[in-house]
C-alpha cells in the first residue's frame, strides 16, 4: 500500500512537470471545461427564469445538486480519466502487454499513467457552485454535515469511476467500448435533476441498474430540510458495492484478455 | 547443469480468427453471422533453457515466435502444456514473475512517452523496487555502455528509433532480471547501433549471468549474441542446437558462384549431377551451386565447370549463418 502511494506520487510529479511544459494546453483545457460547465449552468438559469420551481425543487436546490455532481465528476476526471482510453490506447496498440509485464497492479498503472488537468477547472466550478447554493439554502452546517458532504462527494466520484470502469472493461471483448462508455456516461446528466421529474422506469434504472442517481441527487437531498430521500445515506454503500462489482468484472475481463491475446 | 531456469512442456496456443468475406457485403454479413477459424499458433513446444544461456529464437513471420514469448513472459495464458520460469508458473504468478524478468517487445515502448528518459528510469526504479546504490551503479554502467548521457533529459517521444531502443534496452535490464525477452530489438536500426546493442546484451549477460531469449530477423544478431539457436516453423521447433554445432554440421558446405559470358546457357556436366545442387541459374548469367567439400573439392568442381562452360568469373563462398538457417527451413518444411 505504501509502495503504491509512493509510486503514485512519483507518477503525479512527472505529470505536473509535463503539464508545466505545455502551459497553454493546460490553460486551454481548464478554460474549455469552464465553458462546458457554464453552458450547463446557463441553461439551468434560463429555465428557472421562466419557472419558479421544478416539481417542487427550486433553483438553488438544483444548483446544489449540480455542485455535488461537478465535484464527483472532477475526482473521476482528474484521476481516472485514462479509463476512457483502455480500448484504443492499451488494447488495440498492445500497450496492455507492457502493463502486464510489470510487477504492479495493471489497473493501477493505467490509472496512474494519466492525470487530467482539465478536471481542476471542474473542481473549482463545482466548489463555487456548491458554496453559492449553500449560502442561499438555509443549510445548518455542523461537523456532521461537513463530514457527510465529503463522504458524498467521494462516493459520487467512486460511482463515476465504477460505472466507467465497468463499461470500459467491455473493451476486452470488443476492442474498444468507447461508444458504449460515452453513451452510458451521458446518462449521468439526468442524475443532476430531481428523480421526481422522470418516469418510473428511468428512476429505477438510475437508482438500481446504473446508479447515477447516487452521484448527486440522492445525497444532495440529505441537506434539504423535509425533502430527504430514504436513499441518501445509502450513497457510500452503493458506491462501495459498485466499485467491488466493477473491479471484479475488470479482473474477469483481464483474464479473458490473457487467454485470447486480443 | 542444474535445473533449467526455463522449462516448457508441450506448449500449445490457438487463436480464434474471425472469417470474413471480402468487401462491404462480407463485413455486414460478419455482423450477424460469425464463423471462426482456429489457428494453431503454437503446437506443442518443448524447451529447456539453462540460466545464463543466450538463445536465438527465429522463424518466419507468423511462425509463433511472439506468441511463445508472450506465454513465457506470463502475459498470455497457454491453451495447453506448461511453462515454468525459475520454478514458477509465469501466468498464474504473473506479478512475482514480472519482478525477475525484463522485456523489449518490438516497437512498443517500456518507457513513459511524455517524460524524460531519466524520469522513466526513476519510475521503473520504484516499480521494481531497486535499491538506491544498485540503481546508481547500474545506471552508470548502462549510461557508459549505451552512451545514454545526452539522452537522459529528453522526453521519450522526441528520441529517434535508435536512441529509443538503447533506452528501452537499458530499461529492460535495469532491475537486473534473471531472464530477458527481446523481441526484435534491432529492427529498423542502423548497423552501428545494432553493434552497440549486440555488444551490450552480450556483455551484461556475461557479467550478470542473465538468460537472454532473442527473436530477430537479422541473423547477424544471433551470430553475435547467442550461443544457441532455435528455429520455429508453423508453431513447431524444427531445429534446436548450439550455434557451434550448427556451424560444424555445415562446415563442409560451400557454394560456387559462376558468372558466364553473356548469353550463354549453363551446362552442368553429367558427372557432377549427383554431387552438386543447382541453387540458382539463369538470372544475370549467374549460376549458384551448392556442394560438400568431402564429396568434391572446389578445385575439381571448378575444373569440371570450366571445361564445359565459357565463364567470366567464379568464386567459392563459405556459407553464412543466413544460408545455414535457410537450409534448415528447407529441410523442415
Amino acid at each position: 500500500m505504501r509502495r503504491y502511494a509512493r509510486l503514485y506520487l512519483l507518477y503525479i510529479k512527472s505529470h505536473f512537470k509535463v503539464m508545466m511544459e505545455y502551459r497553454l494546453d493546460f490553460l486551454l483545457g481548464i478554460l474549455s471545461v469552464f465553458f462546458q460547465q457554464f453552458a450547463a449552468l446557463f441553461f439551468l438559469t434560463v429555465v428557472f427564469s421562466h419557472i419558479e420551481t421544478l416539481k417542487g425543487w427550486d433553483y438553488y436546490e438544483i444548483l446544489f445538486i449540480y455542485g455535488i455532481a461537478f465535484l464527483g465528476r472532477a475526482i473521476h476526471h482528474i484521476f481516472f480519466d485514462n479509463l476512457w482510453t483502455l480500448g484504443w490506447r492499451y488494447i488495440r496498440t498492445g500497450n496492455l502487454d507492457r502493463v502486464l509485464l510489470r510487477p504492479v497492479n495493471p489497473l493501477f498503472q493505467i490509472v496512474a499513467e494519466r492525470l487530467q488537468q482539465d478536471g481542476f477547472g471542474q473542481l473549482l466550478i463545482g466548489g463555487a457552485v456548491l458554496y453559492t447554493a449553500s449560502l442561499k439554502l438555509a443549510i445548518d452546517w455542523g461537523v456532521t454535515e461537513v463530514i457527510w458532504l465529503v463522504v458524498f462527494v467521494l462516493s459520487s466520484g467512486a460511482l463515476y469511476i465504477a460505472i466507467n470502469l465497468f463499461f470500459a472493461t467491455l473493451s476486452f471483448w470488443m476492442t474498444d467500448s468507447l461508444p458504449i462508455v460515452s453513451a452510458v456516461f451521458s446518462l449521468s446528466d439526468f442524475a443532476r435533476y430531481p428523480m421526481a421529474i422522470y418516469s418510473k422506469v428511468i428512476t429505477f434504472i438510475l437508482t438500481f441498474i446504473i446508479p447515477y442517481g447516487f452521484t448527486a441527487f440522492y445525497p444532495a437531498t440529505f441537506f434539504f430540510e423535509g425533502k430527504q430521500s430514504a436513499f441518501a445515506l445509502a450513497t457510500p454503500l452503493v458506491a462501495g458495492v459498485s466499485l467491488v462489482i466493477a473491479y471484479r468484472f475488470w479482473t474477469f475481463g483481464l483474464q479473458r484478455f490473457a487467454s485470447t491475446g486480443t | 547443469m542444474g535445473r533449467p531456469i526455463l522449462e516448457v512442456r508441450n506448449l500449445v496456443k490457438n487463436y480464434q480468427i474471425l472469417e470474413r468475406e471480402p468487401g462491404l457485403k462480407g463485413a455486414v454479413k460478419a455482423l450477424f453471422k460469425r464463423t471462426y477459424r482456429q489457428k494453431e499458433a503454437v503446437r506443442g513446444i518443448n524447451l529447456d533453457i539453462q540460466a545464463g544461456e543466450r538463445v536465438g529464437y527465429i522463424g518466419f513471420n507468423g511462425a509463433g515466435k511472439s506468441t511463445t514469448i508472450k506465454m513465457l513472459a506470463g502475459v498470455l495464458k497457454p491453451d495447453g502444456g506448461s511453462v515454468t520460469v525459475d520454478g514458477r508458473d509465469p501466468h498464474r504468478e504473473r506479478i512475482e514473475n514480472a519482478k525477475r524478468i525484463g522485456a523489449v517487445f518490438g516497437q512498443r515502448t517500456q518507457l513513459f512517452w511524455d517524460i524524460p528518459v531519466q524520469e522513466s528510469f526513476s519510475l521503473l526504479k520504484e516499480i521494481y523496487q531497486i535499491e538506491d546504490a544498485e540503481y546508481a551503479e547500474t545506471l552508470q554502467l548502462f549510461t557508459r555502455e549505451l552512451e545514454l548521457q545526452p539522452l537522459l533529459d529528453i522526453p521519450v517521444r522526441q528520441l529517434s528509433l535508435g536512441q529509443k531502443m538503447r533506452c528501452e534496452l537499458a530499461a529492460s535490464f535495469l532491475h537486473r532480471p534473471r531472464i530477458v525477452y527481446l523481441d526484435e530489438p534491432t529492427i529498423g536500426l542502423d548497423i552501428d547501433i545494432k553493434e552497440t546493442i549486440r555488444a551490450f546484451i552480450r556483455e551484461i549477460s556475461e557479467e550478470w549471468g542473465t538468460t537472454v531469449i532473442l527473436t530477430t530477423h537479422d541473423l547477424q544478431d544471433i551470430e553475435s549474441v547467442c550461443d544457441r539457436v532455435i528455429v520455429l516453423d508453423d508453431g513447431r521447433i524444427i531445429y534446436d542446437d548450439q550455434i557451434r554445432t550448427l556451424k560444424e554440421t555445415f562446415s563442409n558446405e560451400r557454394t560456387l558462384e559462376v558468372t558466364l559470358e553473356p548469353h550463354r546457357l549453363f551446362v552442368l556436366p553429367e558427372t557432377l549431377k549427383n554431387r552438386v545442387q543447382l541453387l540458382e541459374s539463369g538470372a544475370d548469367d549467374m549460376t549458384i551451386l551448392a556442394f560438400d567439400q568431402r564429396q568434391i573439392t572446389s578445385g575439381q568442381l571448378i575444373r569440371e565447370i570450366v571445361s564445359h562452360n565459357t565463364i567470366q568469373d567464379v568464386s567459392v563462398v563459405v556459407p553464412k549463418m543466413e544460408s545455414l538457417i535457410r537450409k534448415i527451413y528447407r529441410k523442415g518444411a
